[in-house]
């Protein structure tokens, strides 16, 4: 049977059908699904962890995640934000599991890899300003403002997966907020 | 912290903060003394900008994320390949008293989708056999998610597929089939795939272009 002629080709499917078949034992819309989304995880991953070093094992084990529990995601529409969940929280796994037990307040004292302060002012788009301003960042309020901005996730979600408290990461997030608008200024 | 809140003076005294909170309730209720301050209006403006470019800025990383070596994905589809999902039991007529037989759930989802694609115009999406499959006898619906090509007339294709997705059914297993429900989701532009088979081309084709206008 795996071998019918089809009039139509799978990369064309929407997101609902490719999970719903997925969930079904479909491999073939998985794989669509992977490829389509593939690289956005990457990208999503890489601004969580911080480095490209363990983006692929992340994804991997996402990828593998999301095939075991695609049968009991309802709605297949909302595959990409689920798909999205599921990698920042092996990206967050991987994080907490590499440093144990650090202090966050240490971290941020920590300033890991800062760029020059003229790197957002040189940037040529708005896009690239903003990645710039992003990177002079401490990791961990880097890290709060992807989950929060792109992510979506409320305090309390982004605090429950850092394993650190709410008001921790409502103070991570205001500073990243006033940082990154001080630092745009100098793009404009 | 607060010393930066000092520096914005010209913020009416509201704080960064507040304004991200006011901007995360959607503006509303509207507050009189965040919008009257020309200064609240100009940094509600950049964060709200700040907030769309973040947004998009991994989607922005992933277009221009080099392409992944298929090997690596390969890796892992064959690993989760191995997963199958076999589902329940489905028995079928023994051969004998003292043999048993019996294709797995899996594979009787496989055959729906491969006969309902096959009947043209629409994709099956999940499909869920409701009843106790493992009882012969017993009345089963099957509920079936799809989305139909557009310019596809919906009824007829939904028909068409029922009818193929029984037949296989009727041929394949012994199940009783109470009903097939078909839910379409979505209707949407397919680039047909150049198909091998031109028989079957033409036929959608036709078919698209004959119920132009009046689908939907």
């Amino acid at each position: 049977m795996g071998s019918v002629p089809l009039r139509f080709s799978l990369d064309e499917a929407d997101d609902r059908t490719l999970a719903g078949r997925a969930a079904d034992g479909d491999t073939r819309a998985f794989e669509v699904l992977a490829r389509r989304y593939g690289p956005l995880l990457r990208a999503y991953a890489r601004r969580i962890l911080g480095s490209s070093d363990e983006v692929d094992d992340v994804v991997q084990e996402t990828l593998i995640t999301a095939w075991r529990d695609l049968p009991s995601l309802n709605d297949g529409s909302v595959v990409k934000s689920w798909l999205m969940r599921i990698v920042s929280h092996k990206s967050i796994d991987r994080i907490r599991a590499r440093k144990n037990h650090l202090d966050v307040d240490d971290v941020d004292a920590v300033q890991p890899e800062r760029l020059s302060p003229h790197a957002v002012s040189q940037a040529t788009s708005l896009h690239e300003a903003v990645s710039q301003a992003l990177a002079t960042l401490p990791i961990e309020q880097q890290r709060c403002w992807v989950l929060r901005e792109v992510g979506e996730q409320s305090y309390e979600e982004i605090a429950e997966q850092m394993g650190i408290p709410a008001s921790t990461v409502r103070g991570l997030l205001s500073r990243a907020r006033r940082n990154l608008m001080t630092e745009m200024e100098a793009w404009r | 912290m607060t010393d930066l809140d000092n520096e914005r003076d010209d913020l009416d005294g509201h704080t960064i903060d507040e304004l991200s909170d006011y901007l995360d309730r959607g503006r509303t209720p509207l507050d009189p003394s965040i919008e009257g301050s020309p200064g609240c209006r100009i940094a509600l403006s950049s964060l709200e900008r700040l907030r769309q470019i973040s947004q998009s800025l991994v989607e922005v990383d992933a277009a221009a994320e080099a392409p992944r070596n298929d090997d690596w994905l390969g890796g892992i589809l064959e690993s989760i390949g191995r997963e199958a999902r076999a589902g329940r039991d489905i028995p079928l007529l023994p051969p004998s008293p003292r043999a048993t037989l019996s294709v797995t759930e899996g594979a009787v989802r496989g055959l729906i989708r491969a006969a309902g694609d096959r009947a043209g115009g629409l994709i099956i999406g999940r499909c869920r056999l409701d009843g106790d499959v493992t009882v012969p006898g017993t009345p089963i619906t099957v509920s079936i998610d799809a989305s139909v090509f557009w310019g596809e007339r919906i009824v007829e294709t939904v028909d068409r597929a029922r009818e193929a997705i029984y037949s296989a059914l009727l041929k394949h297993t012994e199940l009783t089939i109470a009903s097939i429900d078909i839910t379409v989701h979505d209707v949407y532009f397919a680039q047909v795939a150049e198909p091998e088979d031109s028989a079957e081309a033409t036929d959608s084709t036709d078919a698209s272009a004959s119920t132009e206008g009046d689908a939907l």
